[in-house]
């Protein structure tokens, strides 16, 4: 069934289809109503939906009932991530799974509340102390937010982390036509509780890449939880093997699973000279452009980035087909991920394309870097003449 | 056995802290719940008193500095069976006043300990927010002057349940432990201490010297606070779910391409739900549509515009720049449109005859918005308009608007909106009747 709803909505909707059991949040532009929908939507649960006094105790809440087995969700905007901040160090350390939704808002501070910006991307990435890796997922429309959260719930539990889904104002309270019970999604797995025997050692794992059984507080044998550096039986360490292995397995547990986090939408063409890499708000407008591009007889590919931390490299190597020479990044922000992808891609040149006032970027002006200003001008002609039809 | 598995004497503490000698009075207060062990989570602060998780064997929880009162929080909500016992210092509780404080007033059942030894004994004996006036810290070197925070007070006023202070030397402390653990609701234990490291040799205070403080501060010890347990304090105060509208039996309007409406007035003028009304119908009908709203962040006043696209297809780029259909309804309204960048060039622009100088359009229709309202009712004269503009453009006929509205509004407003349809439908109808409208491609 179609249905008519805001981002926001969609991922209230996907946490609900994810089995989220606890919300905790603090009211905030442009993220409020997944507060006030969360609150409605687990109203039959006393307890487990709250308005705290802030983002610190809202994620405080969060990873609290997180490590008794809840589903865990928090939603906030730039603001209110930066208060998290500690408290994500907080879950890394401690592993915990839970669902972080940052509705991004523009520029620094304050900002602009009511206004859009995608300027979060680099942030969510390095949003804690110690700067260990954790996956942040990007929505680029309602769809999309409503099964990257669902997806999020998916990897938060199965590599026991936080994980962080972006949104922007004009995808959180936008309304647009989506038909979500057609979207076919992965069952969720059970988290693997490892029975009595794994409490006295709750932070146990194989090797440095596999994750640890989840032993729940409040479960049939104690166990014990914490954010200092620890061993695997969860009390403080100075050894300092103990140590390594700890942390660096904090990072493994990332790394290798880099493909499983890998959420990417190719749009190919093999002869294609010019690769448009999008995501967020910006994909929208790459698609159309893309798509009048083609109908002008441009060659031309598109990779839509639905994950942008661990960077999705062999998706983006897979559509560096032999004869792209350049690649445009549009972005609401500085043009941060265009110089991250500067990192990894050698053979061709990545044109950023910017805007920040608040404002989207349009069809026209991605047209425009991808062939040239005369093949834009047509595109402004096709326009006006598809202005005249319709009217 | 005893909760407690280690001896103060063995405990990491230094000789002659109070910490140890407070977790034996609190090991025994737990011990005489007989609450399984299981049933038991301890969650510890920052400070010389988070390092004792590792002498209790129970569930404990160790996180960041100030915000154990929130991880507890989180874990009596999910799990409200638990024992849980937030252990914390002075300087715990005044990074986390505001938890300390809201805790108390949500009432959600976790107990809390306060070891205040009145400094910060980890980081080198710093004052904290419990340091008496005039005492000596190595950040006090002249004597504090800050009034020191009475926490008992604080939360008794904030809606704690249960609230005492005691020495930890007092022979009735494992009692004063006891009642807050029993207690169904928030409690807390003001525990008083001495810090032999720092505030001790600094500010020779000693067993008895305790008390004195006591009254010297007007902080006396004893029950501070006792009420009957909130019922239901914890739960949250949400409405049963929400069931989504049940799929209204849908038609489908014949529809081509792209078409883009903004609606541009002021608050109050309902211009998001004319939007949304004319969204809904659209969906409902098979169609493609994006809803994209500018506001401040004062919803009452100033400026309210709605961006609508429909189309026979999915819309990616969401961003309206020359809508095909303006409706204009205010200052408000017009005044922002430059900022959003929004022309009507080409367009059919609906406008309050009101308004002065209006954007260029291609046909320009002024209607008293005043009019309409008396017919419509005030709330929905927006969506009225839009209606008229709709049929007015040539999209869609007015048999068939009526039609799909018939079918797909749903909910509270809707009579209030099929009444405001019928409107914008007549009066376009008599605007046509005054001058004919260009055949459009009406379908």
């Amino acid at each position: 069934m179609r249905e008519f709803i805001t981002g926001n909505q969609a991922v209230v909707r996907g946490a609900m289809r994810a089995g989220c059991d606890f919300f905790a949040g603090y009211p905030i532009t442009p993220a409020s109503s997944i507060l006030s929908e969360m609150i409605a939507s687990l109203g039959s649960r006393p307890g487990r939906a709250v308005q705290t006094e802030d983002e610190i105790a809202a994620i405080g809440c969060c990873i609290g009932a997180a490590m008794t087995g809840a589903r865990a969700l928090t939603a906030t905007s730039g603001p209110g991530l930066s208060l998290y901040s500690e408290n994500i160090g907080l879950a890394q350390m401690g592993e915990v799974p839970l669902v972080i939704v940052d509705c991004q808002r523009m520029g620094p501070a304050t900002g602009g509340a009511t206004s859009t910006g995608e300027g979060d991307v680099v942030f969510a990435r390095h949003v804690t102390s110690g700067s260990y890796p954790l996956p942040v997922l990007s929505a680029a429309d309602a769809e999309s937010a409503y099964w990257l959260t669902y997806e999020a719930f998916r990897i938060a539990e199965r590599l026991r982390t936080p994980v962080i889904v972006l949104l922007s104002k004009d995808i959180s309270l936008t309304r647009q036509t989506c038909d979500l019970d057609a979207i076919d999604l992965p069952t969720l797995t059970p988290r693997s509780t490892g029975g009595q025997s794994g409490s006295t050692r709750p932070y146990r794992v194989d090797s440095l890449k596999s994750v640890p059984d989840f032993v729940p507080i409040g479960g049939s044998a104690p166990v014990r939880f914490t954010g200092s550096i620890h061993g695997e039986d969860g009390l403080l360490t100075a050894n300092r093997g103990a140590i390594d292995r700890k942390l660096s397995h904090l990072k493994e547990k990332i790394a290798a699973n880099a493909d499983l986090l890998e959420y990417v939408r190719n749009d190919l063409d093999a002869d294609a000279e010019t690769l448009v890499v999008s995501y967020g708000l910006a994909d929208g407008a790459a698609r159309d452009a893309v798509a009048e591009l083609r109908d002008s007889g441009s060659r031309v590919s598109h990779l839509t980035l639905y994950s942008l931390w661990p960077m999705p490299e062999r998706a983006i190597q897979k559509a560096l087909t032999a004869r792209i020479r350049r690649v445009v990044v549009p972005e609401l922000n500085i043009g941060l991920y265009a110089d991250e992808l500067r990192r990894l891609v050698k053979d061709a040149d990545i044109e950023s394309l910017t805007r920040i006032d608040g404002g989207l970027i349009h069809p026209r002006t991605i047209a425009a870097a991808v062939c040239n200003a005369e093949a834009a001008a047509k595109l402004v002609e096709r326009d006006e003449r598809g202005r005249s039809c319709q009217s | 056995m005893s909760v407690l598995t280690t001896l103060k004497d063995e405990m990491c503490y230094c000789p002659g802290c109070s910490h140890g000698l407070a977790l034996e009075h609190l090991g025994e207060a737990i011990d005489r719940l007989g609450v399984p062990r299981e049933k038991v989570c301890l969650v510890s602060d920052i400070g010389c008193v988070g390092t004792a998780d590792r002498y209790f064997n129970c569930h404990t929880f160790h996180g960041l500095h100030g915000r154990s009162i929130t991880y507890a929080e989180g874990i009596k909500r999910a799990r409200p069976d638990l024992l849980v016992i937030v252990l914390i210092g002075d300087g715990g509780c005044g990074i986390g006043t505001a938890h300390l404080v809201h805790a108390a007033r949500r009432g959600v059942g976790i107990k809390i300990v306060v070891f205040n030894n009145f400094n910060f004994g980890m980081t080198g004996g710093q004052h904290s927010p419990t340091t008496p006036e005039r005492a000596r810290t190595t950040t006090t070197p002249g004597g504090a002057v800050e009034h020191p925070f009475d926490i008992c007070e604080t939360v008794a006023v904030s809606g704690a349940g249960y609230v005492a202070r005691c020495g930890v030397f007092d022979p009735n402390c494992v009692e004063r432990l006891e009642a807050a653990l029993r207690y169904s609701g928030f409690s807390l234990v003001d525990l008083w201490e001495l810090c032999v490291a720092y505030y001790v040799p600094e500010n020779k205070l000693t067993r008895p010297g305790l008390k004195e403080l006591s009254a010297r501060l007007h902080m006396p010890f004893g029950l501070v606070r006792e009420r009957p347990p909130r019922p239901g304090a914890a739960s949250a105060d949400g409405e049963a779910e929400r069931k989504r509208p049940s799929s209204p039996e849908a038609i489908s309007l014949p529809w081509c391409g792209r078409r883009e409406v903004c609606v541009a007035g002021s608050a109050g003028q309902r211009i998001r739900s004319a939007a949304g009304v004319i969204g809904e119908m659209a969906v409902a009908a098979g169609l493609h549509v994006v809803q994209q709203d500018d506001f401040p962040i004062t919803v009452r006043k100033g400026h309210s515009i709605s961006n609508l696209i429909v189309s026979s297809g999915p819309v990616h780029y969401t961003g309206v720049e020359s809508p095909h259909l303006m409706v204009l309804l205010s200052q408000d309204g017009l005044s922002r449109l430059p900022i959003l960048g929004v022309q009507t060039e080409g367009s059919l622009l609906v406008v309050d005859e009101s308004l002065g100088s209006v954007p260029p359009a291609a046909r320009t229709i002024r209607v008293d918005l005043r009019r309409i309202e008396k017919e419509s009712g005030k709330q929905t004269a927006a969506l009225a308009c839009l209606v008229m503009g709709v049929i007015e453009a040539g999209w869609i006929s007015a048999e068939r608007i009526l039609q799909a509205a018939q079918q797909a509004l749903v909910g509270r407003y809707r009579e209030e909106n099929l009444r405001a349809i019928r409107v914008g439908v007549d009066w376009q109808q008599s605007l046509s009747e005054r001058s004919p409208a260009t055949p459009a491609a009406s379908m």
